[in-house]
């Protein structure tokens, strides 16, 4: 898992657990490995592009540095942008947390 | 590296490989079995848990089909295949389908009568059945709703069998057909996937394989056949046979049922552990209205789907169930095997008339869920508005463009299609793939277009046909 997905699963899991947060990242970076290559390549080189985007307004002071609730914003406002690929990176990367969390809080136990 | 040798190898182990494996190690056949994905305990995982994802799903669920919009699909990649993770819902081809399709593509004894008569003996073979006693409330839903308003709907059955108690089992292919092929002599190899098929003219000699054992190492295999059926599904049939070279009507035309969702959260709990066996069939064949599998997880992913926070929802999941409305397409995909990419690439173009059908079938499944007692209605749309009265319905309308709606799909079909018509289709009437003696397809692939129901009962009849139309043959 790249530098900036990790830091996206972060910010979208919502569980203060630590070891369900350290399973949800797990399971993501299982599930990106398990992906098919194309659709991996593409979540890997968006990833790079708006992980980029991010440490720039940052840098710039537009965006907080290490504030999860601040890159959830940044995700709302990926998942209604006009560019079709960025939306779909939001949800993908958010159904694949989604889902798992939810699966593991609802077992009680990892 | 190994060498195998068989009269028949089956490639797929799912509900068109398993068929194909019992029917002709019956009729004394040597048969070998290879499947791509592990052998695993039927019983080892609860129904479509994470658990069950990551052991069962290919990709762990993660397919998707590019396009605008994409639409996520998920198939099976484990013994058993896809019969191991659907929700076992039962339906014969619907009648008017194989009369339209006979004509349409000429496909040889593809009558009604014909097909029933073979799905009277898949349905003999496995336990097909309706739920003892009353259905749970995420069924009774859509029962109720559906008669509020008048509109047809039916318990489907489904591919089960239930003990005196009321407990159903679901009849996976693990469970049923191949423990029979083996039964019969066929051998089962599990973690091999087979990388190319080796032609020489007319005839397949031999598949290369690479087998995976249980401590990591890789073994390349050579199996040698004298007659070879490829049941991988709509996704992964076309891609062996590009990857072998073959390419004539291959991977064109691929067709599913695209599939919009409703989380509806309702003033009391609803069951989460099995997926609703009513379906609404008002608007069938067009629109097909449904429940799906509702684990916490998939919830909280529904509800999600709207792009807005989920918290307040999710204190109450447990009174949250989803349900869907899945359309027959006129669009169509295209699956391609990319040379150095182990998935292939595939696509689907909805046309407008089919994003039309979707806000429709959105708008009638929140009407069915209003007048069946739902307080809270969360679409599959990002942006979506969540619903509470009959009035706000009208919204989603406009709400289900290609940059909003989230799709899903779980039924693939019609990559190579079969009948004599050759400008339309990659196999002849029974499977067997144009210009080769010795190489039939088997599964899903063939039908030629997506029925508008689970195709699981119509893929069963028609392999049972295609095996016995073999036997007579070879």
């Amino acid at each position: 898992m790249l530098w900036f997905e990790r830091e996206v699963v972060g910010a979208l899991t919502t569980t203060t657990d630590q070891s369900i947060r350290s399973s949800v990242e797990a399971f993501v970076d299982g599930s990106l490995r398990d992906w098919p290559e194309h659709l991996r390549l593409g979540v890997a080189a968006e990833s790079v592009l708006l992980g980029t985007w991010a440490a720039v307004r940052r840098a710039l002071g537009r965006l907080p540095a290490g504030d999860p609730a601040a890159l959830r914003q940044q995700l709302d406002r990926w998942e209604h942008s006009p560019i079709g690929p960025v939306r779909s990176y939001v949800r993908a990367m958010k159904s694949l947390v989604i889902m798992a969390e939810h699966d593991m809080l609802a077992k009680g136990a990892v | 590296m190994g060498d195998l040798t068989t009269e028949v190898l089956v490639i797929g182990s799912g509900a068109g490989g398993a068929v194909t494996a019992a029917a002709l190690a019956e009729a004394g056949r040597t048969v070998t079995v290879v499947e791509e994905g592990p052998w695993v305990d039927p019983d080892e995982h609860e129904p479509f848990s994470l658990a069950e994802m990551v052991a069962k799903y290919r990709h762990r669920g993660a397919g998707a089909a590019l396009g605008n919009p994409p639409i996520a699909y998920a198939e099976g990649r484990c013994v058993g295949g896809s019969t191991e993770i659907n929700s076992g819902l039962y339906h014969r081809l619907p009648e008017h389908l194989a009369q339209e399709w006979r004509t349409t593509y000429g496909i040889d004894e593809f009558s009604p009568e014909v097909l029933d008569a073979y799905a009277d003996r898949v349905e003999s073979q496995l336990s097909v059945a309706r739920l003892p006693g009353a259905p749970p409330p995420s069924s009774a839903v859509l029962e109720r709703g559906a008669t509020k308003l008048g509109w047809r709907n039916v318990e489907f059955a489904r591919v089960f069998s239930y003990d005196e108690a009321g407990r159903g089992t679901k009849q996976t292919m693990s469970r049923t057909m191949l423990p029979r092929a083996r039964a019969a002599g066929a051998t089962i190899l599990p973690d091999c996937r087979v990388v190319d098929l080796v032609t020489r003219g007319d005839r397949v000699v031999a598949a290369r394989c690479r087998r995976t054992h249980p401590g990591g190492g890789v073994e390349r295999l050579t199996i040698h056949a004298d007659h070879v059926f490829v049941c991988c599904g709509a996704v992964h049939t076309p891609a062996l046979l590009q990857r072998s070279g073959i390419r004539r009507n291959v991977g064109n035309g691929l067709k599913m049922h695209p599939t919009i969702k409703v989380a509806a959260r309702f003033p009391h709990p609803v069951d989460h552990g099995d997926v609703p066996m009513h379906r609404v069939t008002e608007f069938s064949p067009f629109i097909a209205i449904g429940g799906s599998a509702s684990r916490r997880g998939q919830v909280a992913m529904a509800l999600a789907d709207t792009g807005q926070p989920i918290d307040e929802a999710m204190a109450d999941w447990e009174n949250i169930s989803t349900y869907y409305a899945a359309i027959r397409s006129e669009g169509s995909g295209r699956v391609v095997a990319v040379p150095g990419l182990r998935s292939p690439v595939v696509t689907y173009s909805l046309t407008e008339a089919d994003l039309s059908r979707l806000a429709r079938g959105l708008v009638h499944l929140g009407e069915l869920l209003l007048a069946a007692g739902a307080i809270e209605l969360h679409p599959s749309v990002t942006g979506g508005r969540v619903v509470r009265r009959l009035d706000e319905l009208g919204t989603w309308w406009d709400q289900v463009t290609r940059s909003r709606a989230n799709l899903m799909t779980v039924h693939l079909t019609s990559s190579l299609r079969m009948g004599e018509d050759r400008r339309r289709t990659g196999t002849d009437s029974f499977g067997r793939v144009w210009g080769f003696r010795n190489l039939r397809v088997n599964d899903a692939s063939l039908l030629p277009d997506a029925p508008g129901v689970n195709p699981q009962a119509a893929i069963m009849a028609i392999a049972t046909r295609n095996c016995d139309h073999f036997l007579a043959d070879a």
